[in-house]
């Protein structure tokens, strides 16, 4: 696959409080920590992606714009966005993603009357069920 | 930057703005909505020179050069092309006016819309399509966009709005819309502007606008909101407050739901009719 035409799976959601901008920075963090980009991948033009997510193209500058800022991308003037990794944000943005997806995800099921001591059970269950299943 | 500054318009003796201050930045996407009557369309034809203040200025961009007009798109909710007329010919007219060297023929392209056909012989939606292709094809720097994408149908909507993404990312162009169908243009939008009354009621960035009017569900009744819009059901109470604080929830009871641009509009606009 040529450099940038990897499918973001990302859908905006207009409904969300999230802003329209900070949902695409988030989605391509993830993508980047989860190693789907990696060093030197290009992201999808302005126009590619402002078209398939059917947004403003300043929406998606602006996120493209704090990803350079938050040290995930870089800018080639004329040829594009790619990711370029520094190190330490890198292991500070999974550090804080871990925390975010930890903290939505006890907020979640003590919303639905679970307690978190609950949650630790389950997932000790769960990590059982996965270590016999891997043997 | 395109300023408006201290505008009176009246139709007759019915005044329409009085004093109306608004500055929209190049390059921003504005939406303006308000109830009917409430002079959104008047605007729109204001700000194209269709029609003249009565006291008051409109600025446009200086980069609009000498001869600003020219750099104006307006599709207008009065479409009117010429029926007897091919679709070639139109195009070869439409160019000439407009000193126009080649019709880009992107957005028309994909639509079973045939060069000889005259134009009486399109749909509502094809005449709709082929305006808007021919109203951007001088490439215009501020577009004002009435009511008119009604008539597409959804495959020529998403036509429109790609071709609207791709000017957008080529240039700066600065657009005003009034009061479309949201559910397809919320993501396009900087800025929302409601008129009432001739007066500016809410002028916010979509950002802000999301993070000020939420909807408040709850069991019971609740008096010290800042409601715009309420609704009973037998079992819960629903309303849509702005502005929406979150210190303002102290002893409410109830759980907050975030909204879109369709449901924010539709709430300050059933608050204008309560």
């Amino acid at each position: 696959m040529s450099p940038g035409s990897r499918p973001l799976e990302l859908a905006v959601d207009p409904k969300s409080a999230v802003p329209v901008y900070e949902q695409i920075k988030r989605a391509i963090k993830m993508d980047i920590l989860s190693g789907h980009l990696s060093d030197g991948d290009a992201l999808m033009s302005i126009r590619e992606l402002a078209t398939k997510l059917q947004v403003n193209p300043n929406t998606i500058l602006k996120s493209y714009y704090q990803l350079e800022v938050d040290g995930f991308v870089v800018s080639r003037p004329g040829a594009g966005y790619y990711v370029r990794v520094d190190r330490k944000k890198f292991h500070q943005e999974r550090r804080h993603s871990f925390v975010r997806e930890t903290a939505e995800y006890l907020s979640r099921i003590t919303e639905i009357g679970y307690s978190v001591q609950e949650a630790i059970s389950e997932l000790e269950r769960q990590l059982e069920i996965a270590r016999s299943k891997g043997g | 930057m395109l300023e408006i500054r201290d505008l009176d318009f009246a139709f007759g003796r019915k005044p329409i703005y009085r004093n109306l201050n608004l500055a929209i930045p190049s390059g921003q996407v504005v939406l303006v909505t308000g109830i009917n009557g409430a002079g959104k369309s008047t605007l729109l034809r204001l700000v194209a020179g269709v029609l003249k203040p009565a006291r008051g200025t409109i600025s446009l961009d200086p980069r609009l050069g000498r001869d600003p007009r020219a750099k104006i798109g307006f599709i207008s909710d009065r479409l009117s092309l010429y029926e007897s007329l091919r679709v070639d010919q139109l195009i070869r007219l439409h160019l000439s006016l407009f000193h126009v060297e080649q019709f880009d023929d992107s957005l028309i392209r994909h639509t079973r819309i045939g060069l000889r056909q005259r134009i009486k012989e399109l749909s509502i939606g094809q005449r709709t399509i082929l305006h808007l292709a021919l109203i951007l094809s001088p490439k215009p720097d501020l577009l004002l966009i009435d009511e008119v994408i009604h008539d597409l149908d959804a495959y020529l909507r998403r036509l429109f709005l790609d071709e609207i993404i791709r000017q957008l990312s080529e240039r700066e162009m600065t657009v005003i819309m009034v009061n479309v169908n949201f559910h397809d243009i919320e993501s396009l939008v900087d800025r929302v502007v409601m008129l009432r009354d001739g007066e500016i009621a809410v002028d916010e960035s979509i950002e802000s606008l999301k993070q000020k009017v939420k909807k408040i569900v709850s069991r019971e009744e609740q008096t010290r909101l800042p409601v715009l819009f309420q609704r009973e059901y037998s079992d819960r109470r629903e309303y849509v407050v702005y502005p929406f604080d979150e210190r303002s929830l102290d002893g409410v009871q109830g759980d907050v739901v975030d909204l879109n641009l369709n449901d924010i509009v539709a709430a300050f606009i059933a608050g204008e009719y309560a």
